[in-house]
C-alpha cells in the first residue's frame, strides 16, 4: 500500500473500503497482460460490490489470458477530499494502479443519479471526463448497464456503449482493441470497427437533428454504423460463463451473500417496469446448473447465506424442488436460503418455511398501487384477495414482520387509489390480528412508497411525470391518511426522482447540464445527504434546458425519441400498444399463460421463447 | 466439542478491517477451509467465535487472539497453513490450539506491548524523542482517558510499565508495556499526552502495532 493512501485512511469513514486485499480478488502481473480493464462502479464500495452483474463481467475478463481487470468505486466525500488534497488519483483496488494507466474504462450504469461520478471518478484518475478531450486508444471509456437503453445523454463522455447481456459482446469488444492495441490504431479506427460488432453503439458515429420543438428530427448513422443497434443476449445461460468464486468483502455490505440467478427476462410485463421489458427474452437456468454453481460459490467464499436472484422468483418452474435441494446443500452448513422478488399471488407458506428452517427474516410484497383498477394500468396483475390470503398464511405461520412496496405519481392515478394503500396496509395489519397466533408479539407493518418515474422503453415512456409539487402534495396526503396502528409509512424522497425523471429520458444535449451540474459540485446525487434539486435546475438552464421538459411532458404517440435506435428487444408497437391498453385498465397475461407478441423472441434461434 | 484458541496477525490493509468485520472475515475464512466450527442455536445461527482485546480499526497487531469451539477430536492437521490459503490480505494464522493445551483465561490479559511510529515523511524533528523522554519520564502525566463510566482524569504513568524511545531517519518509533483489560490504555494516549504536553510537535499521523500480549505476571499470553 502507498504511504500517501496510509496516512489519510486513518482519517476517513470506513476505511476498508479503499484498501483492496479481500479474498478472491484477483491479481495479476502486469508484464503479462496485454489489457488492463479498470471495472467502475459509480457508487460506493459496499452498493458496488452487491451488485450480481460486476462480478459476474469481472470474473469473466479475469478468466482470459492476457486480460487483468481490477475494481474502481467512487470514494465517499471524505476520501475524495483527502486524495484531492494529498495528490492521489483515484486507483484499482487490485494494484494501486491509477485510473489513467488502464487501456479500458468501463462504467456499469444502473442508475441515472451515479451520472456525475462516472465524470467524478474520471477526473479523480486523471482522465478527461470528456470523449472528445481523450484522442489516444488508451483510456478508452466504455459503458453498460440498464441506464445504456438510453445512452444520450453520457454521450459527450463515453466513448461506446454495449448493450444488452455484456457477457459476449465484452469479449468481441476487448478481442478487437487487443488487436488495435497490436496494431497501433488510432481511435477514430478502433471505434468505426467496433461500431459493427452487434450491441455496441458508438455515439459519435451518430448525428441527431432537432426540431423546432426540441424533439428529435432525424438519427444519421455515419462510417457504416447500424442504424438500429439492436441488444445482445446470452441464448443459453447454462452453458454462460458464472463465476465459481465471488470476491468477498472484509467489511459489510448491503448484499452481503452468496447470489446464484434463476433466469434472465421476465414473464410478467408490469408496464412501469425498464427491466421487464428490457432483459426479454426469459431465458431460464437449469436446476442441475444452478444447484453446480450454487455449491461452487459457496464453498469458495465461505457465505453464510445465498439468494436465489430474478426479476420474478416464484415463476421460477419447480422453486419449490430447487430450493429443496439447495436446502440439502445448505442446511448441514447452517447456510441459509433468501428467495427475493416473490409474489404474493404465489405465495406457499410450505416453502418458506423450509427457505427459512436456518434463519427466518421478514416478508415483503409489492402490490404498487392501491387499487383494483391502478393495479390493472400498470398490469400488475395482482388481487388484493391473494394479497391478504398470502399474508393471513404468513401471519398463522408465525410471521409478524411484513413489509409493502407501493408507487405514487403514477399514470391516471386519483386520490382513490391512494386511499387503497391506506385500505390495504389497514386490512393487512386487521388480517394479522384475526390470525396470529400471538397477539403479545404484536405485528410490523412496513409501507414505502417510491416516486413513479417513467423509463424509456417501456409502455409508460410516452408519459408525463407527476411534477415536484404534485408529488409532494400527494405525499402530506398520504401522511395524513396512513393512520393505522402498526403501520409504519417510509417515503422517498421526490426531489431526486424528478431529476432522475429528468435525466432517464433525456438527449445528447443533456451532456452539458451534467458537466455543468458536476463543475458546480453535483456528486453522489443518489443520496439525499448530498442531493441538490437548486444546482441540477441551475445546470439545466445555464445550458437552456428545462428539467419539465424532459420529465412532466405528456409526449405525442408519434414522437421520435433520442434512444429509438437503440433496441431493447422488444418492440416499440409492442410497447404502445400496452400504453393503449393501460389507458384502459386492461390487463395482458404474463407470458406462461399467453404470448403477448412483444418481439424479443426475434432474438432467440428459431424465434420461439421457452417460457 | 473443545474449545480452541488461534493466535493470528493483522497487519499491512488487514488492520482497517473493524472488529466486527473481523468476525464474519473469520467466520466465512472457517466455512471456505471448512474448519468443524460449532455454531450456536436458536434463532439466528452462527458460527461462534470471539475476539479477545480487539484493536482498534486502523491498529495492526501480531499477537491477536480469536477464541471458538471446534468439533472435532483435535485441531485439524495443517489448519493453520489451510486458514492462510484462504485469509484476505493481511491476516495470518500462527497457531492454532486446544485451550486445555496451556490456554490461559482472557480474563488475566494485563499488559500489551505497543509499538507507536511518529511518522515523518520529510524527516522528525530533532528534538521530539528527547521531548518524549522528558514527558513519559515525569512522575504523574495526567491525562483525560475516556472510560465507560465518561472522562476521568488519570496518571497515564500508572497504567504503563515501560517505554522504549527510539529515532530513525522519518520517524520516532515507541516501545511501550500498556495496561490491558480492565484498566486497558489505548496506545493513542501517548500520542495525546505528546500532543497536550508539547503541543508545538503536533503529531498527527502516528502508527500503532500490538506486539505481544501478557498476562499479569509479564509471562506471554497464550
Amino acid at each position: 500500500m502507498q504511504s500517501r493512501l496510509e496516512m489519510i485512511l486513518p482519517r476517513v469513514q470506513k476505511p476498508a473500503r479503499y484498501v483492496g486485499g479481500e479474498w478472491g480478488s484477483v491479481m495479476k502481473d502486469r508484464q503479462e497482460t496485454e489489457l488492463r480493464f479498470a471495472f467502475c462502479f459509480p457508487d460506493v464500495y459496499e452498493v458496488g460490490m452487491s451488485h450480481l452483474g460486476s462480478r459476474i463481467l469481472y470474473g469473466l475478463l479475469n478468466a482470459q489470458d492476457g486480460i487483468w481487470c481490477e475494481r474502481v468505486f467512487a470514494p465517499w466525500v471524505d476520501m475524495e477530499k483527502e486524495m484531492r488534497a494529498a495528490g492521489l488519483p483515484l486507483y484499482a483496488l487490485e494494484s494501486g494502479d491509477p485510473l489513467c494507466d488502464f487501456d479500458i474504462i468501463g462504467f456499469t450504469l444502473q442508475y441515472e443519479l451515479s451520472f456525475t461520478n462516472i465524470l467524478n471518478m474520471l477526473d479523480l484518475g486523471g482522465v478527461p471526463p470528456l470523449a472528445s478531450e481523450r484522442t489516444g486508444l488508451k483510456n478508452l471509456v466504455v459503458a453498460g448497464g440498464p441506464c445504456a437503453y438510453n445512452p444520450e445523454p453520457l454521450c459527450d463522455f463515453i466513448d461506446l456503449f454495449m448493450i444488452g447481456d455484456g457477457e459476449e459482446v465484452m469479449l468481441e469488444l476487448t478481442g478487437l482493441y487487443r488487436e488495435a492495441k497490436r496494431g497501433g490504431w488510432p481511435k477514430a479506427e478502433f471505434l468505426t470497427r467496433a461500431a459493427q460488432i452487434e450491441g455496441v453503439y458508438v455515439p459519435s458515429l451518430y448525428e441527431v437533428d432537432y426540431r423546432e420543438d426540441g424533439t428529435i428530427d432525424r438519427v444519421t448513422p455515419l462510417a457504416g454504423a447500424p442504424a438500429l443497434v439492436q441488444k445482445r443476449i446470452v441464448a443459453d445461460l447454462d452453458t454462460m460463463y458464472y463465476p465459481d468464486s465471488f470476491v468477498v468483502p472484509s467489511t459489510d455490505i448491503v448484499f452481503d451473500r452468496a447470489m446464484v440467478e434463476l433466469f434472465r427476462g421476465c414473464p410478467r410485463g408490469c408496464r412501469f417496469c425498464q427491466a421487464g421489458h428490457t432483459y426479454r427474452p426469459l431465458r431460464t437456468k437449469s436446476p442441475e446448473t444452478l444447484l453446480r454453481q450454487a455449491r461452487a460459490v459457496l464453498k469458495n467464499s465461505g457465505y453464510e447465506e445465498i439468494s436465489l436472484s430474478s426479476l420474478s422468483t416464484s415463476d421460477y418452474g419447480g422453486l419449490s424442488e430447487l430450493t429443496g435441494a439447495m436446502l440439502d446443500f445448505c442446511e448441514p452448513r447452517h447456510i441459509s436460503l433468501s428467495l427475493p422478488s416473490l409474489r404474493a399471488d404465489s405465495f406457499n407458506v410450505e416453502l418458506m418455511e423450509r427457505v427459512q428452517k436456518v434463519r427466518k427474516s421478514g416478508l415483503t410484497f409489492a402490490p404498487e398501487a392501491g387499487s383494483k383498477r391502478l393495479r390493472d394500468v400498470i398490469n400488475k396483475n395482482l388481487e388484493e384477495d391473494d394479497l391478504l390470503n398470502a399474508c393471513e398464511i404468513a401471519f398463522r405461520g408465525g410471521w409478524n414482520n411484513i413489509k409493502l412496496y407501493f408507487m405514487i405519481g403514477l399514470p391516471t392515478e386519483t386520490s382513490e387509489d391512494l386511499d387503497g394503500i391506506a385500505e390495504i396496509c389497514k386490512k393487512v395489519a386487521y388480517f394479522w390480528r384475526m390470525n396470529t397466533t400471538n397477539r403479545g408479539r404484536g405485528v410490523k407493518v412496513t409501507a414505502s412508497a417510491s416516486c413513479f418515474v417513467p423509463k424509456p422503453q417501456t409502455p409508460f415512456q410516452w408519459d408525463a411525470q407527476n411534477t415536484l409539487e404534485m408529488l409532494a402534495g400527494k405525499q402530506d396526503y398520504m401522511k395524513r391518511i396512513m393512520k393505522t396502528k402498526n403501520v409504519t409509512y417510509n417515503w422517498h424522497d421526490a426531489e431526486t426522482s424528478v431529476l432522475e425523471g429528468a435525466i432517464a429520458r433525456g438527449d445528447r444535449r443533456q451532456g452539458k447540464a451534467i458537466y455543468t451540474a458536476w463543475k458546480n459540485g453535483c456528486v453522489f446525487d443518489g443520496w439525499d445527504a448530498l442531493f441538490s434539486l437548486e444546482k441540477w435546475n441551475d445546470a439545466f438552464s445555464a445550458c437552456g434546458l428545462d428539467p419539465l421538459w424532459y420529465a412532466a411532458r405528456q409526449r405525442p404517440l408519434d414522437e421520435r425519441f433520442p434512444w429509438d435506435h437503440i433496441g431493447c428487444g422488444t418492440r416499440k408497437e409492442h410497447l404502445l400498444d400496452e400504453w393503449r391498453k393501460s389507458r384502459e385498465a386492461i390487463p395482458t397475461p404474463d407470458c406462461m399463460t399467453k404470448c403477448a407478441g412483444c418481439g424479443a423472441n426475434a432474438l432467440l434461434k428459431g424465434g420461439k421463447c421457452r417460457v | 466439542m473443545f474449545k480452541a484458541r488461534m493466535k493470528f496477525a493483522k497487519e499491512g490493509r488487514a488492520r482497517f478491517i473493524s472488529h466486527l468485520d473481523l468476525m464474519h472475515t473469520m467466520q466465512r475464512a472457517m466455512a471456505r477451509c471448512e474448519m468443524p466450527l460449532w455454531f450456536t442455536e436458536g434463532f439466528n445461527q452462527h458460527a461462534y467465535v470471539s475476539v479477545a482485546l480487539p484493536l482498534s480499526t486502523g491498529f495492526s497487531g501480531e499477537w491477536e487472539l480469536l477464541d471458538f469451539n471446534l468439533l472435532s477430536e483435535s485441531v485439524p492437521l495443517n489448519a493453520v497453513e489451510a486458514l492462510n490459503d484462504v485469509f484476505p490480505k493481511g491476516l495470518r494464522a500462527i497457531e492454532i490450539y486446544a485451550l486445555a493445551d496451556g490456554g490461559m483465561p482472557i480474563r488475566d490479559i494485563a499488559w500489551s506491548k505497543y509499538r507507536v511510529t511518529w511518522t515523518f515523511p520529510e524527516g522528525a524533528p530533532a528534538e521530539l524523542a528527547d521531548a518524549a523522554r522528558e514527558l513519559f519520564s515525569r512522575e504523574t502525566v495526567e491525562i483525560l482517558k475516556r472510560s465507560k463510566r465518561g472522562e476521568n482524569l488519570v496518571n497515564l504513568k500508572e497504567l504503563l510499565r515501560t517505554l522504549e524511545i527510539e529515532e530513525t531517519v522519518d520517524a520516532v518509533v515507541l516501545t511501550a508495556v500498556t495496561a490491558a483489560g480492565n484498566n486497558n490504555l489505548s496506545p493513542e494516549y501517548l500520542t495525546r499526552a505528546m500532543n497536550q504536553y508539547y503541543p508545538a510537535f503536533d503529531l498527527s499521523y502516528a502508527n500503532y502495532h500490538r506486539m505481544c500480549v501478557y498476562n499479569g505476571e509479564m509471562q506471554e499470553f497464550r
